[in-house]
């Protein structure tokens, strides 16, 4: 390519209007990416609100088994909360405590009830005597619900739908008894088998939900062509395990600069001072330091 | 009435003060309520809505509310030759006091329901703790979900009407201008209402008129050199 003329090029440079027009245009493209994506988040939020709405209202049937659900029910409930962000199925399980409904969406009992009507509860869980609150303590009518609910709530993602590349996200796995009445296409989880689970923390919940996961991903990962036990492409723990807090041992002191007056810079290589040099000046320094001790001594009171 | 027990009447004194700022409120917006309604004695309010024990019984304290004329022609927007005798934009009010310890969609859903089936233009819906996050969501998407009265919902926390703000001295007089006044105005003074100084419909004053985006309100202050001097606030 030859090379360009300076002259031609500054030319273009100083006729303004183009320059401007494109600076007007990368603005205006930075504003309407900025209108869409609001447009996004308000048509997202309103399709929450409406979901949210519905699905408080389930199931649709009175009599419906929370463990065996209708299959257009499943399919609506996992069709519905594939946008939610975690907060926004809190809002849906406290929109259904509200109403009286045990917060799992697929069960038409009402909500828990707690021994006494005060809002703190005391509660003999395998760590002891717990504090808990009583809206916690009634959310769900089971911990068998509260478990199918929790396995719903850990395959949420944590960013808002509005922000997700392509499509709202994958498809959300339940927990049923009945994997045969539902559509074969459907990965809907048949419970391996009901483990009981006399005096359930939220925590174990929370842990067998995970567990649950973790198996999840590793079909997942077998589908994607990893091997199993094998780090996955998208392996979080990858940074998560790694973790460690940086524990302060001393106040931290401001930068200094290397004292002048020790004599040392001449011996300093790129800053540092080996290990013989600073050795020769410090054992002629340790006269005068003692010098200063005593003077400091001396002072009264 | 026996003596009752200190919260309950506590309680029973609280809401005597918020259903007289409630019926304040209605007045100076402009519906019809009565002297009495405004200023009726807690003995009076406590035979009327308390109960033999000594409790309150909100939902007797339920009433509704009709606009006066002068309201009436305020909301009406000036004719046009397409519309020659414009509806006004304004209808019977339904006011509720609710004292659940959450309100959520159900309670929101219910009470639109409620509205929509009593033919109410617009609600006011009193609560004792803030809606849950999604009702709120409700409350404000109201507009795009696309039911609920025309005049739309209101929500206030028993908290915020145990006194009336507005009679505050530091609080000057509000006056909604009709929509021909507001064209006079502008006219006048040639502006557009965009010039105008502006006032949030979240504003807690606002919030007691009611006011609607677009509005303007006369605000009349008193002053120790000019007298009274009044200046003009569009409502966003
Ligand atoms: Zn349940």
């Amino acid at each position: 390519m030859p090379p360009k003329s300076i002259l031609k090029k500054s030319a273009v440079a100083a006729n303004a209007p183009p320059a401007a027009r494109a600076v007007n245009g990368r603005h205006l493209e930075t504003a309407v990416h900025h209108a869409n994506v609001l447009e996004q988040r308000k048509r997202v939020e309103l399709d929450i609100l409406r979901s949210v709405m519905e699905l408080m209202d389930f199931p649709s049937q009175a009599d419906a088994d929370s463990t065996r659900p209708s299959p257009s029910d499943a399919q609506r409930f996992r069709q519905a909360v594939v946008a939610f962000q975690p907060s926004d199925y809190d809002a849906l399980i406290e929109e259904r405590n509200i109403a009286d409904k045990c917060g799992y969406t697929l069960c038409p009992r009402p909500k828990g009830k707690a021994p006494s009507t005060a809002r703190k509860q005391f509660v003999e869980t395998s760590k002891g005597v717990q504090i808990v609150d009583r809206k916690k303590l009634e959310m769900w009518c089971s911990d068998d619900c509260a478990r199918r609910a929790l396995f719903v709530k850990v395959q949420l993602n944590e960013e808002p739908a509005w922000l997700r590349q392509g499509d709202y996200g994958t498809d959300i796995e339940l927990m049923v008894e009945n994997a045969e009445e539902h559509h074969k296409t459907l990965p809907l989880r048949l419970k391996k088998e009901v483990t009981p689970a006399p005096q359930d923390t939220e925590e174990e919940d929370a842990a067998a939900a995970w567990a649950a996961r973790d198996d999840a991903l590793a079909d997942l990962a077998i589908e994607r062509g990893e091997k199993p036990g094998r780090l996955s492409k998208a392996n979080k723990d990858l940074i998560t395990d790694k973790i460690k807090e940086r524990v302060t041992k001393f106040p931290p002191m401001p930068p200094s600069l290397p004292q002048q007056s020790s004599g040392q810079s001449h011996m300093a290589i790129e800053g540092h001072v080996p290990k013989s040099a600073r050795d020769a000046e410090q054992a002629k320094d340790s006269d005068d330091e003692d010098d200063e001790q005593d003077w400091d001594k001396a002072l009264p009171g | 009435m026996a003596e009752s027990d200190p919260k309950a009447r506590q309680e029973l004194l609280d809401m005597w003060r918020i259903y007289r700022t409630t019926k304040e409120m209605c007045r100076d917006r402009g519906y019809n309520v009565l002297p009495e309604e405004c200023d009726i004695k807690f003995d009076d309010f406590s035979r009327k809505f308390g109960t033999e024990s000594g409790m309150i019984n909100r939902g007797q304290m339920n009433f509704s509310a009709i606009p006066s004329e002068d309201m009436v022609r305020k909301y009406t927007p000036p004719a046009t030759a397409k519309t020659p005798a414009p509806e006004a934009q304004i209808g019977t009010l339904w006011v509720e006091f609710n004292g659940d310890e959450a309100f959520g969609m159900k309670h929101l859903r219910d009470f639109i329901t409620h509205l929509t089936t009593g033919s109410y233009y617009s609600g006011i819906m009193i609560v004792v703790k803030p809606l849950s996050g999604m009702a709120m969501r409700a409350l404000r998407g109201a507009a795009q979900l696309g039911n609920g009265p025309n005049g739309g919902v209101e929500v206030f926390l028993e908290q915020d009407l145990k006194i009336n703000i507005t009679k505050h001295e530091l609080v000057p007089t509000h006056l909604l201008l009709s929509a021909e006044e507001k064209q006079q105005l502008l006219k006048r003074y040639r502006l557009k209402e965009t010039q105008l100084p502006r006032i949030q419909v979240t504003d807690p004053v606002a919030k007691y008129y009611g006011l609607r985006r677009g509005q303007v309100v006369k605000i009349i202050r008193k002053s120790e050199t000019a007298g009274r001097y009044a200046s003009y606030r569009w409502a966003i």
